[in-house]
């Protein structure tokens, strides 16, 4: 009877996700992902997002300022970043995430692969605050 | 007779390589057996602590990238929050579904205003610190740089002003420290679409069932917009070198202005249920 009403009680409610600023998919596409390399050219290491811009050159050889965005400074920190340490402008970083919806260069940041090859997450992961898709 | 001294030597390692199994043993148990809850001199639990929302004990869960692009090495919640079915009223309910369909677009903390305790105590990716007199229980949250004060034994004021957070006062039940909440700005975002009223009433159980985890359970009760109260669990689990950092929310936040744009076409965003992407 008590493993009955265990699995009652756990069938009867839902694990969430907690949303933290603002939610992912409003503005990023989780259908598509984006994976480029390319050099800094800004950091602003800022609340409540910590962005990267990269300058990204294509096949034709033109260059696109990408703006990434990610985690607030204090959660970069104890993910392993280091304000002016980890990444500086200048420095080559490749950078697997997703793109805006609108078609910009624009991408949430998940994924950043530093000049060494040392690999960090950089922000959430997709779908993060925008709740279920359905009331429960 | 004494015994060779090969037989002594081997005899003498074999005592070693036991003596070594069982400290390894006992090192271990003491690792994973919960500790108690350690308590202040007047008896009650001490809370006193940083904390993580999570489901693990030790240090500070971050996550670390694996083979897979953007999937994590180790698969686990950074914390772990269950909610009961919302008992929404038929106009809160299609409010919670608008609010889904819009993909939480007008959610406030976008705008970097904070919400009520339920949701922040669930965040796991900024600690909670507990500071504990006889006579107050002072919560502060990394996440929005908020804090709670809670008197201990207190009354709510006579001249109570609605506020995101609300009015706290608390109670010892036992080990078991009881919050009341109440003096809320309505318009207040929860879980799952649920927009809270000004006649949202929070109870909140903490239990510092053990030396690492302090257990969080809430009943949301708003009967406005709620048939009957629900509740909302999830695990506090000390992080002993974690500190609070600053969180200024509003120093560059772009997203209102992202909104904007995204906001002269919703259709570009906005989904249906059944549509989750």
């Amino acid at each position: 009877m008590r493993a009955v009403i265990v699995v009652a009680l756990l069938s009867s409610t839902a694990t969430v996700a907690v949303s933290a600023h603002h939610s992912f998919g409003v503005a990023f596409d989780a259908t598509k992902t984006v994976t480029l390399s390319g050099v800094i050219t800004k950091i602003e290491w800022t609340n409540p997002h910590t962005h990267v811009y990269v300058d990204v050159k294509d096949a034709s050889g033109k260059v696109v300022n990408w703006k990434l965005e990610g985690y607030p400074p204090n959660v970069l920190e104890r993910t392993g970043w280091r304000k002016d340490v980890t990444i500086k402008v200048g420095d080559t970083l490749k950078f697997f995430g997703w793109p805006a919806r609108d078609g910009s260069p624009y991408a949430h940041l998940r994924e950043a692969t530093l000049s060494d090859g040392k690999r960090l997450f950089f922000g959430p992961p997709a779908g993060t605050g925008e709740g279920p898709a359905e009331v429960r | 007779m004494r015994p060779p001294t090969h037989f002594v030597l081997r005899r003498g390692r074999l005592a070693g390589l036991l003596l070594a199994c069982v400290l390894i043993a006992a090192t271990a148990l003491a690792q994973t057996k919960p500790q108690p809850a350690p308590r202040t001199s007047d008896g009650k639990p001490d809370f006193t602590g940083i904390y993580q929302a999570s489901s693990r004990r030790g240090g500070w869960d971050a996550e670390a990238p694996g083979d897979e692009p953007g999937v994590p090495a180790e698969r686990r919640p950074i914390a772990v929050t269950t909610t009961e079915p919302i008992p929404f009223r038929p106009e809160a309910r299609a409010r919670a579904q608008e609010i889904l369909n819009r993909r939480s677009i007008d959610d406030p903390t976008g705008h970097c205003i904070y919400a009520a305790s339920p949701r922040i105590t669930g965040v796991g990716l900024f600690p909670i610190q507990f500071v504990q007199t006889p006579t107050q229980m002072i919560i502060l949250y990394e996440y929005m740089t908020v804090h709670r004060v809670v008197p201990i034994n207190g009354k709510h004021p006579d001249d109570l002003s609605p506020s995101f957070m609300g009015d706290s006062v608390g109670r010892w039940e036992g080990d078991t420290f009881v919050v009341d909440v109440i003096g809320f700005k309505p318009g207040g975002w929860l879980t799952g679409g649920l927009v809270t009223s000004d006649a949202l009433h929070l109870t909140e159980r903490y239990t510092r069932v053990d030396r690492d985890q302090l257990n969080y359970e809430v009943t949301i009760d708003d009967p406005k917009v709620l048939t009957k109260p629900f509740a909302q669990r999830t695990t506090l689990m000390l992080r002993e070198g974690a500190r609070l950092r600053e969180y200024s929310c509003a120093e560059n936040n772009l997203d209102p202005g992202v909104y904007e744009k995204l906001l002269k076409d919703p259709s570009t965003f906005t989904r249906s249920p059944g549509k989750s992407k």
